[in-house]
Formats: structure tokens, C-alpha cells, sequence
């Protein structure tokens, strides 16, 4: 059975190939900068200026989202019986890094019975959308024939190779950051603990950079996700993409073994680190507003 | 779609190949800075577990965050780099 398994899944990892194979052939005139952009899914549904219409990202949010429910569900909802079975121990292990490696790390001891569910669920979320970008799913906007059918290529894309997905993450961590700030110390005194203790001629130098740097938070923070999963792709992708466009099959003998252990540093490493980085930085953020030092 | 990821290739003019020579030596000259970086945690690490093994469980969470916010500055000149090479 395992064994079954495990071909299929080698098999699974062969097939996206014979689709790059197939687009390459049909594209002829290329632009790089397509590859940013997203094709619309369906019709186009605009509120004022918002645009609400469905993208391959959106795609990946809402399969992300219903995946981390699941998770949610079936791993912390166990019934204790006699012994621990096995999905309740990796529903403990869970629990006990988003505890003691993600909340204790950052929270203050009071903070951390409102704090939790929201570092928690960030970690959960974003390590199952990276995880999602590593499962070849057939939600592409490219399409190829199979007995008459067009159907999506299988590709991997993580949403969090997006830069808006990954901001609007740290956009919310740093709206928290300073409202449980503004709420905890107060408005004056919150964002007088911004304030170094220096000499005062230093305070016009000091001070902007202090207001530059909560700002540059969120830029590291979104950069950070968005940057990694980006370039993970981009690293398998290129080792693969060099026997199409150099169009010697023998380079493969160099280039899947490459790409393989590139993907496996991803899953295994890669994945967790940026879930885990990013909710414990936001614990640390908020941790850091609630009790400032000063 | 594959071969976007090989705008280097696509080069053709002397800008684009003046683009592509930045792109690469940015990221060269980052992922140097990055790389000594993660080589000092990963050595701190070792030498503080060898002096006191007890604390290995405490250290991992903070070697982790270390290795990913100096891993994060490669990226930092990626995400400029591509910036600049697709939209100037």
C-alpha cells in the first residue's frame, strides 16, 4: 500500500512535466512580467473600486482555508480515550509549538488567553497555504487536452507567492500591534515608549527612525514570506526549466535531481520555518506593544 | 511559462544584459552577506550546545528565528533586483 502510494506520487511529480512540455510548444512570444499577473476566473465582480473576481489566488486562499478548518477540526477535536491515540499526539505537538515555541515566546503571561487563537491560527494557516504550493494541484490558468477536455495544467503555486496575500497577513498583525498598544498603556503613553532613552540631542535623529522602523516591520514581515515561497518555486521551476530551454534531455540527469532536493529543502525546511517565523514575530510584535520596555 | 523564469537568456540588447549583470551580482553579493550570516548562528548554536546541552530545547526556537531573519536578506535584494529588471 505504502508502496502504491509513493509511485503514484512520483507519478503525480511526472505529469505537470509533460504539461510544460505541451505550453512551451504552443507559446511562441514571451514576457516575463505576465507571470505576474492573474487571469480572471469566471465573471468579473467589482464593488466600487474593489475587485472581488476570482483568481488563481483566490482559489488557493479558499482551498487553503477549508484544508486549515479541516486541520483545525480534526486534529484538536479528539476525544480522549484510554491511551493517546496517534491524531491526538499530533494534535498535542501542534498545540505545544503554538504554545510554548510561538506564544510563550512573544506574549506577555496576560496576553496570552487573547493573543493565542490569533498567533495559532496564523501558523496553521500559512504553513497549510505553503504546503498547498508544493502539491501539484490542477489549478493553473493554463490548459491542455486530455480526450477533448480542457483541463487546468497541474502546477504548484503557493499563495503566499503573492505579495498582496503575504501584506494583508502583516497588515493585520501590525493594525493589532497598535490598537492592543494604544488599548493596554494608553494613547500617550504607548506611543511615548516609542521614544528611546537618549541624549536629547539625539531625538530628531533617533525618533523618525524608531516611526520608520514600525513601518519597516511590515515591509520585512510580508517581504519575508512572499520572498521565500517566491523564490522556492522559482529555484525548482528553473532546474526544470533548463532541459526545455537549452532542449537536451540529458541535462535532466543533472537537473531533476536537483530540482528534488531543492523541493524536498522546501517542504521540509523551508515550509514550517516561514509558518513558524512568521506567528512568532507577530506574537514578538504584539508582545513587544503590550509591555514595551520603556 | 517555464522559460519566464529565464529572462536572462531573453537578453538581447546591451541594457537588458546590463540589467541581468546587476540582477545576478546583487543576489551573488547578498546571498554572501546571508551565507556568513547563517554560517555564525548555526556555529553559535554548536558551540553552545556543546557547553550546555540542557539548554538545546530553549536555543532551536531562537537559532530558527535567527536563520530565517538572516536568510530573509537575500531576499530583500531578489524582490529589488526583479523590481528592477522587469519594471525599468
Amino acid at each position: 500500500m505504502k508502496r502504491l502510494a509513493a509511485t503514484l506520487f512520483a507519478l503525480a511529480l511526472v505529469l505537470p512535466a509533460s504539461a510544460f512540455a505541451q505550453d512551451a510548444a504552443e507559446e511562441t512570444d514571451f514576457d516575463p512580467a505576465h507571470e505576474w499577473e492573474f487571469k480572471t476566473w469566471g465573471p468579473e465582480l467589482k464593488i466600487g473600486p474593489i475587485d472581488m473576481s476570482i483568481n488563481k489566488a483566490v482559489a488557493y486562499l479558499m482551498l487553503g482555508t477549508i484544508v486549515s478548518i479541516v486541520v483545525g477540526l480534526v486534529f484538536m477535536r479528539v476525544r480522549i480515550g484510554r491511551g493517546p491515540t496517534r491524531r491526538q499526539a499530533v494534535g498535542e505537538t501542534i498545540y505545544e509549538v503554538a504554545q510554548v515555541q510561538v506564544a510563550e515566546q512573544g506574549l506577555p503571561t496576560k496576553a496570552i488567553g487573547r493573543w493565542f487563537p490569533y498567533v495559532a491560527t496564523l501558523m496553521i494557516f500559512i504553513w497549510v497555504i505553503n504546503m498547498l504550493g508544493f502539491i501539484p494541484l490542477p489549478l493553473s490558468d493554463e490548459r491542455w487536452e486530455i480526450g477533448g477536455i480542457r483541463v487546468p495544467t497541474l502546477a504548484i503555486f503557493a499563495a503566499t507567492s503573492t505579495l498582496s496575500v503575504t501584506l494583508a497577513l502583516a497588515l493585520m498583525t501590525f493594525v493589532f500591534t497598535h490598537v492592543e498598544g494604544i488599548r493596554e498603556n494608553g494613547f500617550v503613553r504607548y506611543f511615548k515608549s516609542w521614544i528611546p532613552d537618549v541624549p536629547k540631542a539625539m531625538l530628531p535623529l533617533i525618533v523618525p527612525l524608531e516611526i520608520l522602523g514600525q513601518f519597516m516591520r511590515l515591509i520585512s514581515l510580508s517581504i519575508r514570506l512572499y520572498a521565500n515561497m517566491l523564490a522556492g518555486h522559482m529555484l525548482i521551476l528553473t532546474f526544470i526549466g533548463l532541459i526545455f530551454v537549452l532542449e537536451n534531455v540529458f541535462l535532466a540527469v543533472i537537473a531533476v535531481p536537483a530540482a528534488t532536493a531543492f523541493y524536498l529543502f522546501e517542504v521540509v525546511i523551508v515550509v514550517s520555518i516561514q509558518a513558524y517565523i512568521f506567528a512568532a514575530l507577530s506574537a514578538i510584535y504584539i508582545g513587544s506593544a503590550i509591555e514595551p520596555e520603556h | 511559462m517555464l522559460s519566464s523564469f529565464f529572462f536572462l537568456a531573453a537578453a538581447e540588447d546591451g541594457a537588458d544584459a546590463g540589467k541581468a549583470i546587476a540582477l545576478a551580482l546583487g543576489i551573488g553579493l547578498g546571498s554572501l552577506g546571508a551565507g556568513i550570516g547563517i554560517g555564525n548562528i548555526f556555529g553559535s548554536m554548536i558551540q553552545a550546545v556543546a557547553r550546555q546541552p540542557e539548554l538545546r530545547g530553549e536555543l532551536t526556537g531562537i537559532q530558527w528565528l535567527g536563520f530565517a531573519l538572516t536568510e530573509a536578506v537575500v531576499f530583500y535584494g531578489l524582490i529589488g533586483g526583479l523590481l528592477a529588471y522587469v519594471l525599468i
